[in-house]
């Protein structure tokens, strides 16, 4: 189990490298009090510089469909960890873990994706000062 | 039954080698690396100068990336009163321009945690960044600064050889839509940068930097750092900045709280969920 703990760690260690070197800093745009995850169906995805973007309509308590945009790191620095924009499928439903934006916009970091084939993936501005 | 810590851990754990499985798998190269020796000498041009031309990246050994306080104590920069007052107003009333896809501008680029790549010519030097920016620097001893050079975020930038240093003299900096660092720390038009940059051995470029702006520091100051080259197909790769900026709307003024090591962050987050073991996927 240490060695398993250890890999992911250094795979964690290997994205980032422990400092920043994202496009802008996480905590100019995210609460790190915020923590949610959400669970909805992917209606869109700009594949874009100097972040992608994807879509999600999701169910609130009242059964009312809500929009949220999910925010994850450039594609160069996903594709490069095994993230292609094939793994975002629309009508998927995907799960994202992440944190809110600080002006309580339907906006968060992307920081976990389960994909709908169940794989775990990071999408993560590597280092960008945010949680790891 | 399991404790409720240790089905923590294992949760944890079968997320973590789900993970790891696809980061191992994409096999990424990081953007830094741990530094390394070299045995292999600087290559060197057909008139004998040192060659910097390279993919360089950053090492892991550097602390705080994008600070470029990094070799005062305590990262402390000498402010004056009127650079105390510019860097409350960037941290209060500005967003980090490079967000916005402005230049960083020197000496920014030397302090970032990005790769960048070195074109050398006879006459002419070129260094490539990662947002797909350039500087252009002409190497000529004979060449003097202009009286008055139009502000831009490079500078007005002469080159010259000091023996195996390549010397970059640069004044004339714009001094709105300015960061000098990631921190948000700040500059004025008064800024003059001299850039010594050497290639010690063949697997690392190193810059001596002199940073002078009387109008915001009391005295001039130094940033020194060291990058080691990449692998030989490693390259920089387009990114086009403005392409997409959604994020512009939502970004708040200053780079966030400043953690006690002089990098960006929050202390203490709150922890995401618990990653879905997979029988657990809803969309499974």
């Amino acid at each position: 189990m240490k060695h398993t703990l250890a890999v992911l760690l250094a795979c964690v260690a290997v994205v980032t490298g422990g400092q920043v070197l994202a496009h802008h800093s996480f905590a100019a745009e995210f609460d790190a009090s915020k923590a949610i995850r959400v669970t909805g169906t992917l209606t869109k995805v700009e594949w874009t510089n100097p972040h992608i973007y994807f879509y999600l309509d999701v169910k609130d308590d009242s059964g009312a469909s809500v929009k949220w945009t999910c925010e994850s790191a450039s594609p160069g620095a996903l594709s490069r960890r095994g993230f292609k924009r094939g793994d975002l499928k629309l009508g998927d439903t995907i799960v994202v873990d992440g944190y809110r934006a600080k002006n309580g916009a339907n906006l968060m970091d992307a920081r976990r994706v389960t994909l709908a084939d169940g794989r775990i993936v990071s999408g993560a501005s590597a280092g960008d000062g945010g949680p790891q | 039954m399991i404790p409720r810590l240790s089905r923590s851990v294992g949760l944890l754990l079968v997320a973590g080698v789900a993970v790891s499985a696809a980061l191992v798998s994409a096999q990424e190269r990081p953007l830094q690396e741990p530094d390394r020796k070299s045995t292999r000498p600087a290559p060197r041009t057909a008139s004998g100068k040192p060659d910097l031309s390279g993919y360089w990246k950053g090492t892991r050994e550097t602390k705080p990336v994008g600070n470029i306080g990094k070799d005062l104590p305590g990262w402390k920069l000498p402010l004056t009163a009127a650079g105390e007052a510019a860097l409350k107003h960037n941290l209060t009333a500005t967003i980090d321009p490079e967000s916005l896809c402005i230049l960083g501008g020197t000496p920014r680029h030397n302090a970032s945690g990005l790769p960048f790549e070195v074109l050398q010519g006879a006459n002419k030097v070129a260094f490539l960044y990662w947002y797909s920016y350039f500087r252009l620097i002409p190497i000529d001893p004979n060449r003097k600064h202009s009286d008055d050079p139009d502000p831009s975020f490079f500078g007005e930038e002469l080159g010259r050889w000091e023996g195996d240093t390549l010397v970059i003299d640069s004044i004339g900096f714009k001094d709105e839509k300015v960061w000098i660092d990631e921190n948000a720390n700040p500059h004025s038009d008064a800024l003059h940068v001299v850039e010594r940059w050497t290639r010690p051995d063949y697997d690392h470029i190193h810059v001596e930097t002199l940073i002078e702006d009387p109008k915001f520091y009391t005295r001039p100051f130094t940033y020194s750092r060291t990058w080691v080259l990449g692998a030989p197909d490693e390259e920089l790769q387009e990114y086009a900045c403005s392409e997409n900026n959604v994020d512009a709307a939502h970004l708040g003024f200053g780079p966030g709280p400043i953690r006690p090591d002089g990098t960006r962050g929050y202390i203490d987050p709150a922890p995401l969920p618990p990653p879905l073991p997979r029988t657990q996927n809803p969309a499974k």
